[in-house]
């Protein structure tokens, strides 16, 4: 063990070497000159013979150089010669190993790629890693939050640009500013409004046209100019050239084109922007709301640009002093800024759910990887095995341990080099063709997202990195077990009549058994209880009825309406609605059942605590659309809702909730609305419903009138006898027939369902293929420990034949020996499964993590594949002639 | 002939480490006693055939000191070194013993 230390740190030499031969070519004069002097010479005339006889130092430390040099070169070429002869003559083995390898780093490859995208990658910009993005925690604040709680005010803002040292721009934007573009199709568009100096600290240069003047961001809603992406260039307006100066309405608000996006660059987030307007016009585009003048609402994302002799720990320095002079501002305040370098998804918010997810599934894929590297070292001790006797002539002539470990490495490395290269490069180009299939295959409407996947440095570095890892893995330990031959045990073959487990390398195969076992198990098993929460999840009642309900939504307040005029508006469509053939009623609400948005309000609980709870304004005619009876008291009325009635509906928990033991009709419920505070009387109760979260029904949920307050965003439910094509038709002719301008989105009220199954399908699948994955690779181990074990006991399973034994008992003995480990390492893998499934939690809509439905039939599935895996070679047994077998060498 | 003449000089050196750890001087002094002075082995070919041989995991180096007291790198032979030797003397006892005849037969 210790000359493979020491030829392990040679690896690493150089500088100390040179060293070494200069000290010793200094004690050969020594030695010689002492010669000479032994010999009668003065000690001048001695060092002048000895360095005479010696010759040129430096020639010999040349050469021994240069013996240093061409030995590892050669070496290293000599042994990848014999790794590349010793494999073609082996190519099933070299084709197993090198998919199996290529599956495992592929995975983790494509899995790496996508979160590089995510979560390092630089922005699509010039000089992108001197740009750095700001986020910010704030404690001891009550802040508004209009996007994410990481984001600033502009306020904020303003400190940070005018009072840093280290930074050559500060900017910031509010990205998904929703909007509707006039025209005969009107379009729903995403854009970010942004500081003028946006494109220019960016480095990003327009197509058509110019980015902001610093003038137009000078005061608030004065400067009506846009910058439109390239691909609404294209779709909307058709590429055409005289864009430029063109005015186009926006949110019924007239906007001069003054530039056209380059192709490559949509944005700084994850949702491509279709256009760019100056943020002092956001009360325009965002009427009702004044954001720029609060100074307590995160709503701008900022990015700086380093100064040329900046760095990120300096900048981080320098605006960590501004925000502690922000803090001293507020008593109470306390903020925590990151300064990172800029990518696609920097807010606090973003990365942890990234990270979480990504931990999830990189640590499934990791599991996938080991899987492959138990079973590519399997095969090595195997055939490691089957080589013994040359091995054991190599060392007997000579070769040392070292040589031969490393002989055997180079072997496992280049079987993990071209796996690696094979597998990530498949990976790779993958990736890139999934997400863009994905990207493109959105539902209409669905804004277009970026996901930057391609390979960088950063995959290339880890496919690299995880490929060397890999081949050390697998082929370290197989090769110093290989290298460690009894001599002339080995030489005679005396081995293969020792049993296979009483031998050290059995347990070895035995336990890399287990552990493929185990991995595969686990993944499984994932896959089982996800796949069962999936089922759940379809057969789910709710607690409503979804059949022939429409679902068409709009947004009044981005196309500019004011509450007297969307109050018409409203009237008017729910006549044409409501006489459309076939439809039998309209109802309204804020939201709509299970869309995955929430809306709630901070009421006086018992003791006059404060609580949040979750609310909808509806009209009544959605508990009889929706089929959610009223069990006590009454639902408020139609004038209810028009004359805006303080009453309210409540749900069965909240009633117990709020007045537990008491008649909740007639109690009052107290808004905590700021300074005057509202009071609701409690008119009704409804049935609970699984109406916000699926697979929740006891959560608290108000039910109040639609109040002619509630009119910016809205949704109207149309239960309709026809069909949902031509109801939707019909639905969207009548909203034309009102506005032909107003964007709306149409949709069945059952597809919220998919919201709430497609993260649950997306796992399921996933964990399905590399569960399905890991366990081909277990499957294959098995059929070759098992090949293997019988292949070594030929003359034993021939001498129990001939001595009359069952051909059923050897087969059975056959079996039972792997079936050992594999019990084992199925035991392990339920233990481990069991630890994790928890992990799952949300997915699994009620299925408990140890369901046992999941856990019973996942393993027997798995031993089936693994008895069936081992059944088939074991089978051969019965086939061995005693007589041959005695023969067998 | 190079590569008898090398193959030639490594197989001295192995077997002068056969009797004990050795310097390098120590080496090509004992060549030339063993050899009766027929080989005078120079520094620019004894180093590069010292590397070479560790290299091949023949022999081993390490520093010690002299009877002189003198700090001296010693090379001793490794296991498979001294199975390395057996082979290839034997070898050689071959070789030379068909030259020879060969040589005999002709003149």
């Amino acid at each position: 063990m210790t000359r493979i230390a020491r030829a392990v740190r040679n690896l690493f030499r150089g500088k100390d070497d040179d060293r070494d031969l200069d000290r010793e070519l200094r004690a050969y004069l020594a030695f010689a000159i002492d010669e000479h002097m032994r010999r009668g010479l003065t000690r001048e005339a001695a060092e002048r013979a000895a360095r005479i006889e010696f010759g040129g130092i430096d020639q010999v430390k040349e050469s021994v150089r240069a013996v240093r040099a061409g030995v590892s070169l050669e070496t290293m070429w000599r042994d990848l010669i014999y790794a590349a002869r010793s494999l073609r003559k082996n190519p099933a083995f070299a084709l197993a190993a090198i998919t199996i390898i290529g599956l495992g780093i592929g995975v983790n490859t494509a899995i790496f790629s996508v979160l590089n995208g995510l979560m390092f990658r630089e922005l699509p910009v010039p000089e992108a890693s001197r740009v750095v993005s700001l986020t910010q925690a704030v404690r001891g604040q009550a802040r508004g939050v209009h996007g994410m709680g990481s984001f600033f005010s502009y306020a904020e803002y303003e400190a940070y640009r005018d009072r840093n040292q280290t930074l050559s721009g500060l900017l910031a934007y509010s990205p998904l500013v929703e909007a509707s573009l006039a025209g005969n199709e009107p379009r729903q568009l995403v854009g970010t409004i942004a500081t003028c100096n946006y494109f220019e600290l960016l480095g990003v240069r327009q197509a058509l046209g110019r980015g902001f003047a610093p003038s137009e961001c000078a005061t608030a809603g004065s400067a009506a100019v846009i910058v439109i992406g390239n691909g609404l260039w294209r779709n909307a307006f058709g590429s055409d050239p005289a864009i430029v100066g063109r005015t186009i309405s926006v949110n019924r608000t007239p906007f001069v084109v003054i530039g056209v996006a380059p192709p490559g660059f949509s944005g700084t987030e994850p949702v491509a922007a279709d256009f760019w307007a100056p943020v002092t016009m956001q009360t325009v585009l965002e009427r009702g709301q004044n954001l720029l003048a609060n100074p307590g609402m995160s709503w701008l994302a900022v990015l700086g640009r380093l100064k040329p002799d900046a760095t990120l720990a300096r900048a981080s320095a320098d605006l960590r002093l501004i925000a502690a002079q922000i803090d001293r501002l507020e008593s109470g305040r306390r903020t925590a800024l990151f300064v990172r370098g800029a990518t696609i998804m920097p807010q606090i918010e973003e990365r942890t759910f990234v990270f979480d997810i990504g931990g999830i599934v990189l640590g499934a894929v990791g599991l996938v990887l080991l899987v492959a590297c138990a079973n590519v070292a399997n095969l090595l001790l195997a055939r490691a095995a089957g080589r013994r006797r040359e091995i054991a002539i190599r060392l007997a002539i000579g070769a040392s341990r070292w040589r031969l470990v490393r002989q055997m490495l180079t072997e496992s490395l280049a079987l993990a080099a071209i796996g690696g290269c094979i597998g990530s490069t498949i990976a790779i180009v993958g990736t890139a063709f999934v997400v863009r299939q994905i990207v493109s295959h959105m539902p209409p409407g669905f804004p277009s997202l970026i996901i930057p996947v391609g390979s960088d440095i950063r995959v290339l570095a880890f496919a690299m990195a995880l490929t060397v890892v890999t081949g050390l893995a697998f082929g370290l330990v197989p090769a110093l077990r290989a290298s460690r031959a009894e001599l002339t045990a080995a030489m005679k073959d005396e081995g293969a009549d020792r049993s296979d487990r009483t031998r050290p390398g059995g347990l070895l195969r035995h336990g890399l058994l287990a552990a493929q076992m185990a991995g595969s198990m686990v993944l499984l098993l994932a896959a089982g209880l996800l796949t069962r929460g999936l089922a759940r999840s379809q057969t789910i009642d709710p607690g409503f009825a979804t059949a022939n309900v429409s679902v068409a939504t709009f947004d009044l307040e981005a196309a500019g309406y004011d509450q007297a005029r969307a109050d018409t508006f409203r009237r008017l469509l729910v006549e044409r609605v409501a006489a459309l053939p076939g439809v039998d009623a309209v109802a309204q609400a804020r939201v709509t059942p299970l869309s995955g948005s929430h809306v709630q309000t901070v009421f006086y609980g018992q003791d006059d605590r404060l609580i949040r709870v979750e609310l909808n304004s509806i009209t009544p005619a959605f508990f009889s659309m929706l089929g959610i009876p009223i069990v006590a008291g009454r639902a408020f009325s139609d004038e209810e809702c028009s004359a805006d009635r303080s009453v309210v509906v409540v749900s069965e928990s909240a009633a117990r909730g709020l007045w537990p033991g008491r008649n909740p009709v007639g109690q009052r419920l107290r808004e905590d609305a700021g300074k005057r505070s509202i009071d609701f009387e409690v008119v009704g109760v409804a049935k609970d419903a699984q109406v916000s979260r699926l697979s929740k029904s006891d959560s608290m949920y108000l039910y109040f009138p639609a109040s002619p307050r509630q009119w910016r965003r809205l949704a109207l439910m149309v239960h309709a006898s026809t069909d949902y094509a031509s109801a939707s038709n019909d639905i969207r002719s009548a909203f034309r027939a009102i506005d032909p301008e107003l964007p709306v989105a149409l949709a069945k009220l059952s597809d919220n369902f998919e919201v709430w199954r497609m993260p649950s399908r997306i796992a399921a699948m996933t964990s399905a293929v590399l569960g399905a994955l890991a366990m081909v690779l277990a499957a294959i181990g098995m059929y070759g420990v098992v090949a293997y074990a019988l292949s070594r006991r030929v003359r034993e399973i021939g001498i129990r034949i001939a001595l009359g034994a069952d051909r059923q008992d050897v087969i059975r003995l056959m079996l039972r020996q792997v079936m050992r480990p594999v019990g084992i390492g199925a035991a392990i893998g339920m233990l481990i499964g069991a630890a994790v499934s928890r992990l799952l939690g949300d997915l699994l809509y009620g299925v408990s993590p140890y369901d046992p439905v999941s856990f019973v039939a996942v393993p027997i599935f798995l031993a089936a594949v693994a008895l069936a895996a081992a059944y088939a070679p074991a089978r051969r047994a019965t086939r061995i002639d005693p007589m041959l077998a005695l023969r067998h060498d | 002939m190079a590569d008898l003449l090398q193959g030639t000089l490594d197989l001295l050196i192995l077997r002068t480490l056969t009797l004990e750890p050795q310097h390098g001087w120590g080496i090509a002094r004992r060549i030339h006693q063993l050899t009766q002075g027929t080989f005078d082995v120079k520094p620019g070919s004894m180093f590069p055939a010292l590397k070479r041989l560790e290299e091949q995991g023949w022999i081993a180096s390490e520093w010690g000191e002299s009877e002189n007291k003198r700090q001296a790198k010693f090379y001793r032979l490794t296991k498979p070194g001294r199975r390395h030797i057996e082979t290839e003397v034997s070898n050689w006892k071959r070789v030379s013993t068909a030259i020879d005849r060969a040589i005999e037969a002709t003149s």
